[in-house]
């Protein structure tokens, strides 16, 4: 009671006022923008086509549901195919990325060592300037990995914001008492960086797997200019197919106006979506809790 | 039982000047060991790649290779200027990110004082896990589920629309939509991630703070204005400085998942062009050179933007952190 000025005498008599109502309007209303339309889909996906779109508004899915459309999918041999094209691109990819880049970032903070400051530039200039898509490219031919299931993953190792974070955690989290301290124990830096660094950086080195995990499963972009053969499209490579024409040429969007009625039915299209969203959501929890974290402390220092 | 004295020495003087090139390399081996699969990976895929720029100023012949291909001075540059798309794409470019920052940035900040402002934890926390979810889909499922829901025949939006009584409305088509879909879908994608960069901000204000305003009379508005806000100015500065650094930059996922060639002239943005001039047959005759000076003059201009905004950040640094 003791506070509120006047003004607020809807408050003090219903315990809220307008401004309260407005603020949890408002961010209630747009969280509904952004969930909705996962939602929609997701229904969309275990409902009948004809008694889905004749609806007026969807909020659940048509009654009895059907799994027939994820049947008929993950039956598919295409399918089945980019799946574990997408599995072996995601999990290799974030595990080389983690081991690369948790290395490194180590190594770089030991300032005092020659070499690892200029070792630190290197790798930072390369988040503001890069040789751009063509030279990319032809490196890519000329090793002789166009069209082979490693262009898929290999461009996209080591991303630079995440050495920032694993380079943050190094240096502001890892107290230095405890590397003298071991040190003073007898330990060499091979046993420091496997006994101690590497069990203490477990959960920074958790969150860089995920989040490295979370961009290869959604890159198509990779395959979209280094691979040509069918059998290597990603999971997500399926989906844009699906989403735009059987039949399309590279990037060429045009068959979603004049072949309209080509499509595959929408039901099938929002089954695929869920597919490829599934990764993001089962691992989406354990990406919340660690990101807090690692957003403290690679951000607010950056 | 001897005392290993070597052994203590180097405990004992961990910095210690070591004489030579080679006992040096021994002492750190381990750490240079750490370094090198990092080092080469990157010299690799994105050192290598930059000696590639060359083919801005030469007309490269595969068979030739970067090094022998003929020099062709700043050819490739004048064409690339002369060609009509150039200025459209560039305008949609700088365009599409001014009304991102002045929009999207503006709302997102706007967001996170509101969000802020919720008194329950729980619903507080509900609702940024849900808008944060959007920042990890893909933009192929995000610009799937945009085109969906804007679907002209059973699209949950025109359905609405003709439920209030009018005709349904093919967005994805109509060059004066677009734009905007760009925007609102760009917000609602990425809302999240800015939003709990704002939030983790706030959750260090003092309480008292707000007590003593209260005391002093002042209302929610006034209370947010002075204390609240001023609180994220460092923050706001140096995203809204990336932001503007980045004023050449486009989001190829987002664009070229959701255009089409009806709103290219409205939509199309420096990477997709330069993807379709590169790859995708648009021009038959240097059409990787012409690309790659596409790409050449953005990496430089974003290189010497980021190197500005990031002396302003550090300027900033010692001023912001109270």
């Amino acid at each position: 009671m003791t506070g509120y000025s006047s003004r607020g005498s809807l408050r003090s008599l219903l315990g809220f006022n307008f401004f309260d109502v407005f603020i949890y309007a408002f961010c209630i209303l747009f969280a509904f923008l952004c969930f909705y339309p996962m939602w929609y889909v997701f229904i969309g996906s275990l409902s009948e086509a004809s008694k889905f779109s004749t609806v007026s508004f969807n909020f659940l899915p048509s009654f009895p549901p059907t799994l027939k459309y994820y049947i008929s999918i993950i039956g598919g041999g295409a399918f089945q195919r980019a799946l574990s094209v997408s599995l072996f691109k995601t999990l290799f990819g974030a595990f080389a990325s983690v081991v690369l880049t948790s290395m490194m970032a180590y190594a770089v903070t030991k300032v005092h060592i020659k070499g690892m400051k200029a070792i630190n530039f290197y790798v930072i200039f390369t988040m503001f300037f890069s040789g751009g898509l063509v030279p990319t490219f032809i490196l890519i031919r000329n090793l002789k990995l166009y069209d082979t299931i490693w262009a898929l993953s290999l461009p996209l190792l080591m991303g630079v914001g995440n050495f920032v974070i694993m380079r943050s955690f190094f240096i502001y989290t890892i107290p230095q008492e405890l590397e003298e301290a071991a040190a003073i124990d007898g330990a060499n830096a091979v046993r420091m960086f496997f006994t101690i660094i590497v069990p203490i950086s477990k959960p920074v080195i958790a969150t860089v797997f995920l989040f490295e995990a979370v961009s290869q499963w959604n890159d198509w972009y990779t395959y979209l200019v280094y691979c040509e053969s069918p059998e290597l499209r990603p999971v997500v490579q399926v989906l844009r197919r699906l989403l735009t024409d059987p039949n399309a040429v590279k990037g060429n969007n045009i068959a979603i106006l004049s072949r309209f009625g080509y499509l595959p039915p929408l039901p099938l299209k929002m089954t695929t979506i869920i597919l490829a969203m599934l990764p993001i959501i089962i691992v989406y929890p354990f990406l919340q809790r660690y990101f807090v974290k690692g957003i403290m402390i690679g951000a607010v220092k950056g | 039982m001897g005392v290993d004295t070597a052994a203590l020495e180097k405990v004992l003087q961990p910095h210690k000047k070591t004489k030579s090139f080679s006992a040096y390399i021994k002492k750190y081996w381990f750490y240079y060991m750490l370094v090198l699969p990092g080092f080469l990976y990157i010299f690799i895929f994105r050192y290598v790649p930059m000696y590639g720029i060359l083919i801005s100023f030469k007309d490269y012949k595969v068979s030739k290779g970067i090094w022998k291909s003929p020099w062709v001075g700043l050819e490739n540059f004048t064409t690339l200027f002369k060609i009509d798309g150039f200025y459209t794409v560039l305008g949609n470019t700088v365009l599409i990110n001014i009304y991102n920052i002045v929009f999207g940035f503006v709302f997102i900040v706007f967001l996170a004082i509101m969000l802020n402002e919720i008194s329950s934890i729980a619903i507080k926390r509900t609702i940024q896990t849900i808008i944060y979810l959007p920042n990890f889909v893909s933009w192929v499922v995000f610009a799937g589920l945009v085109i969906i829901f804007l679907n002209p025949e059973d699209g949950p939006v025109n359905k609405l629309i003709m439920a209030l009584g009018g005709d349904s409305i093919y967005f994805l088509i109509e060059p004066g939509y677009f734009r905007t879909i760009l925007v609102v879908s760009n917000i609602l994608k990425s809302a999240g991630f800015a939003t709990i960069i704002y939030l983790s901000s706030l959750a260090g204000i003092d309480p008292g703070l707000y007590e003593s305003a209260i005391m002093d009379g002042a209302n929610r508005l006034q209370k947010i204005l002075y204390i609240t806000l001023p609180r994220l100015y460092p923050t706001i500065a140096v995203l809204l400085m990336l932001e503007i650094a980045n004023i050449f930059g486009s989001n190829f996922e987002q664009v070229f998942n959701l255009y089409n060639p009806l709103v290219y002239d409205k939509g199309d943005v420096i990477s997709t062009y330069l993807y379709r001039v590169g790859f995708g047959g648009e021009l038959p005759d240097r059409a990787f050179e012409i690309s790659t000076a596409l790409s050449t003059i953005f990496n430089i201009i974003s290189l010497a933007a980021m190197y500005i905004a990031n002396r302003f950040i550090k300027k900033l640094d010692v001023i912001g952190i109270f």
